[in-house]
This record gives structure tokens, sequence and C-alpha cells, in this order.
């Protein structure tokens, strides 16, 4: 006889509000059924009283910890509207704040997926890491979490040579301590008994469940957005798709430990070809016509549709955010899975509900 | 099992990486986007900032020659400093102090005298 029990909306591994109904035979999960719906915002319709430039400073706040690649993705979106030639360096100072982003943001979640297997001072470790990386952030940006860097047509700050020495400073002091992070959650026996065999998925299934980011990365599908987009930039930077083979919970720690290190090695390839020159162009008139870009956020792809109809206002935005696809693929994990273990595996997708929600 | 050991015993004779707040504040770095100050001296109440401001902060009532920004709904995006044709705007690494008020209200000096008359003769 199964039994159906709650999990969530409010639990202590989840930051954000969502409801599992977990239907449990002893202490086996057999069936999940997620429901969603608690912090839905309406931004897509709030946009309607928003022109298209202030539309940035709201998709940065679709959601807190991928905010500045949700403002350059729309940024991107709208200057396909316009047809827009952005400057070189422009590109790469998004490229170099886009990969701090995702630093901060793998780094909070190893932290909390720590926390969740109970390892309470790698999380402490974890995040004291991640404080480095915001430090600079702040720096360069003005802001901590939300940065605001990337507006229609550029970006709004320039690089100074000192915030390139304390990149580079932050790149140099960062990569010993990931590696000693590293060593624990690959090598640890504990970390290991907890994680290998857990919720695991094929290279087929992860493919066929239309799974994104790490959690599609981490079965073995060397697919990432940043290589085959239309971004071009990632290319010239040398960017290498992290894989792991394992398809377990294990797999996709070791994808995303293996994406600190390839971020770090872009911003610091980023800063050896950032060019001179301007950081922004004018854009002047109405955005017409229908424009689709994707970048590669922190939890996966996301899509962004923007349609302009020659008013300041957009029409139409459209997001599709990672964790969006990442649900179902959840629901086909959690079967067999026993009850203890649901929080680790719920956390493995990096579940960003307010992305999805919006 | 020895990585871990050894960042937590390195950990112990480290000194904290927290700081006692109250005590101990953190100088905001210069690059950081505080709040808005607002320099009245050459405003002509244009109202550009007004309209540029995503989050309706800012308010220009040209009746009463009144500036008003409402700091807890401002979002330092800075669209206002860039967009002010005066440059009466600017950004300042203070924080807005807790237990600030929320909305800091300032007169406008007239700057143009001769066009208060005409405005009336309308």
């Amino acid at each position: 006889m199964t039994t159906v029990i709650p999990f969530g909306p409010q639990h202590p591994v989840l930051p954000e509000p969502v409801s599992l109904k977990l239907e449990i035979d002893n202490d086996v999960v057999v069936g999940a059924l997620p429901s969603l719906g608690y912090v839905h915002r309406g931004l897509e319709k709030f946009i309607d009283t928003k022109d298209y430039n202030q539309t940035t400073y709201i998709c940065e706040r679709i959601c807190g910890i991928c905010s500045a690649l949700h403002g350059i993705t729309y940024t991107k979106a709208v200057e396909k509207l316009f047809d827009a030639e952005i400057p070189e360096r422009a590109e790469y100072i998004r490229v170099i704040v886009g990969e701090l982003n995702r630093l901060h943001s793998h780094l909070l979640w190893l932290g909390l997926f720590a926390d969740g297997f109970g390892f309470e001072s790698l999380f402490y470790e974890c995040w004291k890491y991640r404080e480095e990386v915001l430090d600079v952030a702040e720096r360069i940006t003005g802001n901590r979490v939300i940065h605001s860097i990337s507006k229609v047509g550029g970006v709004s700050r320039d690089l100074t040579k000192e915030n390139i020495d304390m990149l580079l400073k932050m790149c140099d002091s960062l990569e010993p301590k990931i590696k000693d992070i590293e060593k624990v959650f690959v090598n640890n026996y504990t970390v290991k008994q907890r994680l290998v065999g857990l919720a695991t998925m094929s290279k087929q299934l992860a493919y066929e469940a239309g799974t994104a980011g790490p959690t599609l990365r981490g079965s073995g599908n060397a697919i990432d957005v940043r290589e085959t987009a239309d971004w071009d930039i990632y290319k010239d930077l040398g960017f290498k798709t992290a894989v792991a083979k394992e398809g377990d919970c294990y797999g996709r720690t070791k994808v995303r430990i293996d994406e600190l290190y390839e971020s770090i090695k872009l911003i610091r390839n980023a800063i050896s070809k950032l060019p001179n020159g301007d950081i922004a162009t004018p854009i002047k008139g109405f955005p017409t016509g229908e424009a689709i870009m994707r970048t590669e956020q922190p939890r996966g792809e996301v899509v962004y549709y923007v349609k302009g109809n020659g008013t300041k206002n957009l029409e139409r935005l459209k997001v599709r955010t990672p964790t969006f696809a990442n649900i179902p693929s959840l629901l086909l994990m959690l079967p067999g899975v026993r009850l203890a273990d649901v929080p680790i595996v719920v956390l493995t997708i990096d579940p960003c509900i307010s992305c999805t929600e919006r | 099992m020895m990585g871990m050991l050894n960042l937590v015993l390195t950990n112990i004779s480290r000194k904290p990486a927290t700081r006692l707040y109250p005590f101990e504040i953190r100088e905001p770095f210069k690059e950081f986007k505080g709040r808005i100050v607002f320099d009245p001296g050459n405003c002509i109440l244009c109202g550009i900032c007004q309209k540029k401001c995503p989050p309706d902060a800012i308010t220009v009532t040209k009746a009463d020659k009144m500036w008003e920004i409402n700091l807890f709904r401002c979002i330092m995006c800075t669209e206002c400093v860039v967009g002010c044709p005066k440059d009466c705007l600017s950004i300042s690494n203070e924080r807005v102090k807790t237990g600030a008020k929320e909305t800091v209200k300032v007169v406008v000096p007239i700057v143009d005298k001769p066009k208060a008359p005409k405005a009336a003769s309308k």
C-alpha cells in the first residue's frame, strides 16, 4: 500500500517554495507530483508598463542568482531586433560578468548541496569562497548580486586596470581553494556513500526528457549552449564543455566543479583578449519583429523570445528557464529513491523556482 | 577524508571569515552603488529622471518645484544619473542607513526667473 506525503513548499533544503507530493511505498518513492505557482509574479505581463530599456532590470529580477545572465540574454535578444553591432569590448565584459555569476552560483549550489547531505563545514567553506567572488563582482559592477551591467547596446560600466588586476588575483586565489573542496566532493568516503548511484539517469533518458545544463551533462551528453548557440564569443575563448559519464548525483556534482575551473579559464582568456574601444553603441528607435536568444545559465539553457511592435513597449516577452526543463527529469529520477535521499535529488537539478514561475 | 580534516584544522587557527557586524563595519567599496545623490543647483525640473526610472522611484512635481526619491524603491540602476542633462544626479558609495526615511524631498531653487511670469501670462 502506498502513502502520499507532501514535500515542501516549506522544507529546510529548499530555498524557494516548490511542493512535491511523494507517493511512497515503505520508504521508497514510487511516484511524484509537483505543484508550482507559489512565487508567480506575472513579470512577463508586467513589461507592458515599461519600455524596452527598463525591461532589462525586470528580467534581471526574475532570479537573484542567475540575474546577470538573464539581463545579458534579454539585451542580446533586443539587440537582434535592432540588428545592432555591439562593440567587442562590451561582449567580453558581458562574458566576464556572466562567468563571475556562474562561479558564485555554482559555489552557492555546492554549499547548499553539502548542507543537504549534512556536511556543514563544507557548506561554510563553499560560501566563504563565494564571498570572494561577490566582492569582486561588487567592485566591477557596483552591485553585489543583481549586477545590472548589461544594457541594450552594450554595458553600463567599463573594466578598469584595477578591476582586471583584481579579477586575475581572484582567479589565482580561488583555483587552489576549489581544488581543496573538489577533493572533498570527489574523494570523500562519506560524500561518495551518499551520492554515487543515486537517482541515475541514462544518457538517452536525459536527452529525451529534455533536461538542460549540468543535469544533462552529468549524464554524458556534451551539450552546452555556450558551444552551440549563436553567441560566438565563447568559441574564441577556448571553451570546452564539462561532461561526466556517471549520470547520478555524483556525476552532476562533478560537472559543476569542472565548470568552476572552466569559468576561471574563460575569465582569464577573456581578460587576455580584452580589446580596447567603446563599451556601448547608442540605439535609437523602437523594436519591431521577433527574435530568440539562447544562453547557458548556471542551471542550464535559457531561451528568451521577444516581439516588438514598433512602440517603446515590447508586445511579448517569453522566457523558458532551465528549471522548467529540469522538473520533468526530477519526476523521472525520483521513483526508486529512498525518502531520506529525496532532498539531495531535488537539489541536484539546482531548482530555481522563481525563474520557473516568473 | 584527510582533505576536509586539513581544511577544518587550518580553519581553527585562522581568524573568522565573518565580522562582528555592528561593532566592526566594512567600509563600502568606492565602486559600490550606494544611493543616488541629488544636487538641486542646476536642476531644470525636466522630469527625464522620472521617465527613465524603472521602478517609478523618482517623482518630479513642477508646480511645487519638488524633486522626490523613494529610497526603498530605488534599485540603483543609475538610469537617471546617465539620463540627467544637467548632471544633477550622482552616485554615492554610502549605503542607505538602517531606519532611514523612505522618501527624500528636495525643493529645487528657481533657476530661470523670467520664465515664471511668461507661464503666468499664458
